[in-house]
C-alpha cells in the first residue's frame, strides 16, 4: 500500500511540481500521511509556491548527512490539508546551495542514493507515511536518477512536443525499464481541441498506445492555471476545477499501479 | 580434567582451522572469478557504485548491485532471497562486483558480508 512515487520528465516545464504538489494534497485530503520532497536542486520551487517563509533545514542537509530526516521535514498539515498529514522537505533555493549541489562528486551521489533508499525504512515504516512523492529535476542527471532508483513507481510527465514524447520514450526504454520500475505517463498541457471530441481523443490515445507508452491520463492545457502563476493550490482552492477532478482520477489509478 | 582441557584446546584449534579455511575459500572464489574474466580490471573505472555505474552494468549484475544498495549490507543468501535467484548465482555476481571494485567483502564468523561503503553501514549523524 505505502509507496514512493518519483515524478519525472524529460524536459523542463512539463508540470511536475504542479502535479506533485496537488497529488500530495489530494492524497492527504483522503486522510493519508504524505511526504513531499523537492529534489530539484538546480531550480528549487516548492518553497516559493507554498510561501513558506523560513524553512530552517533543507533536504540538502539530509543528503549531506548533517541532519536527520525528521528535522528537515516541515509539517504543513494544519494549513494545507483538510484531513491526513502533509510533510514537506524543501530544497535550498539559495544560489550558493544550488552551486554547491551542482559540484557534488560521484562518491557523494552514491551516499545520497543510500540516504534516499533508507527513507523507505525511516518514513514508510517508522513514521507511518503512506506516500512519499519525489519532485525531481528534468532529464538524466544524478538527483533525478537517484530518485527514480529509490522509488516504487515513476510518474513521467510529458507535453505534446515531439521532442518531449521521443525523449520520454527513450527514458522509458533506457532508464526506467533498466531499473525495473513501474511507469505511468501523464500527458500534460494537451490542446483542448485534441480532447474535445471523442473521435480526436480516441485517435490520440491510439497513437500513444501504438508507441507503447503507458498512458495513465491526459490533462488539457488550462489557461486559468497558467494565469494564477502558481499562487493557487488548486486541490484546496478550486476543488471543483476539472484539473483537480482529473488529478483525483490519477491518484486512484496510481494506487492500482 | 587434563583430558577435558586437552579436548577443549583441540576443539578451539579445529574451529580456528575451519575459519582460516573459510577465509581461504573466499579468496579462492575471487581468484577463480578473476581467472574466468581474464581481462584485467580496467584501472580507469572508478570504484564508485553510483547510479551512472548502475546504468552501465549488465542487467544481471545491476539487479544484484541495486539489491545490495537497498540492503546496505548482506550475505549472498539475503540478496538471493530478494532477487529470487540461487544463492550460488548471487555469490558469484557479488564476488564479480567485489572484483570490479564496487563492493567490499568482510567475513564475520562463518558468514561473508558484502557492502557498498563502510561509512554508509555505520551511518552516524553529526548533529541531530
Amino acid at each position: 500500500m505505502a509507496k514512493i512515487i518519483a515524478v519525472h520528465s524529460y524536459k523542463g516545464g512539463t508540470g511536475k511540481t504542479l502535479l506533485s504538489l496537488n497529488l500530495a494534497v489530494l492524497y492527504a485530503n483522503r486522510g493519508k500521511n504524505v511526504c513531499l520532497f523537492d529534489l530539484d536542486f538546480r531550480a528549487p520551487s516548492l518553497q516559493s509556491i507554498l510561501a513558506v517563509k523560513s524553512a530552517e533545514y533543507w533536504v540538502n542537509d539530509y543528503l549531506n548527512g548533517v541532519y536527520d530526516i525528521k528535522k528537515v521535514l516541515v509539517d504543513l498539515s494544519k494549513t494545507h490539508t483538510k484531513r491526513g498529514s502533509l510533510l514537506v522537505g524543501f530544497a535550498n533555493p539559495s544560489t550558493e546551495a544550488i552551486r554547491e549541489m551542482s559540484a557534488k562528486d560521484r562518491k557523494w551521489e552514491m551516499k545520497a542514493l543510500g540516504r534516499l533508499l533508507s527513507l523507505k525504512n525511516s518514513l514508510l515504516d517508522d513514521m507511518h507515511i503512506d506516500y512519499i512523492i519525489l519532485d525531481t529535476s528534468p532529464g538524466l542527471q544524478y538527483s533525478s536518477i537517484n530518485a527514480i532508483v529509490s522509488a516504487d513507481l515513476v510518474l513521467v510527465v510529458s507535453g505534446m512536443d515531439i521532442s518531449d514524447i521521443k525523449g520520454t520514450q527513450r527514458m522509458i526504454d533506457e532508464l526506467y525499464d533498466l531499473f525495473e520500475k513501474k511507469t505511468g505517463l501523464i500527458m500534460n498541457k494537451v490542446f483542448a481541441d485534441f480532447l474535445s471530441s471523442k473521435g480526436h481523443r480516441q485517435d490520440l490515445a491510439r497513437k500513444l498506445i501504438d508507441s507503447k507508452l503507458p498512458v495513465v491520463d491526459m490533462i488539457p492545457c488550462y489557461c486559468d492555471i497558467l494565469r494564477t502563476g502558481g499562487t493557487l493550490l488548486f486541490a484546496n482552492d478550486k476543488p471543483d476545477h476539472p484539473f483537480v477532478k482529473i488529478l483525483d482520477r490519477v491518484a486512484t489509478t496510481v494506487d492500482k499501479l | 580434567m587434563t583430558v577435558r582441557k586437552l579436548e577443549g584446546t583441540q576443539t578451539r584449534l579445529l574451529q580456528k582451522i575451519k575459519e582460516s579455511l573459510d577465509r581461504l575459500n573466499d579468496k579462492m572464489e575471487v581468484i577463480i572469478e578473476l581467472q574466468k574474466h581474464s581481462s584485467p580490471v580496467n584501472p580507469d573505472i572508478p570504484d564508485v557504485l553510483d547510479v551512472m555505474t548502475l546504468l552501465s552494468l549488465p542487467d544481471h549484475l545491476r539487479k544484484t548491485a541495486i539489491t545490495l544498495c537497498k540492503l546496505e549490507q548482506a550475505t549472498a543468501e539475503e540478496v538471493a532471497e530478494q532477487t529470487k535467484r540461487a544463492r550460488a548465482v548471487e555469490s558469484s555476481y557479488l564476488n564479480q562486483l567485489v572484483m570490479m571494485g564496487y563492493l567490499k567483502k568482510e567475513r564475520r564468523g562463518r558468514k561473508a558480508y558484502f557492502y557498498v561503503d563502510k561509512e554508509e553501514v555505520n551511518k552516524t549523524w553529526q548533529k541531530s
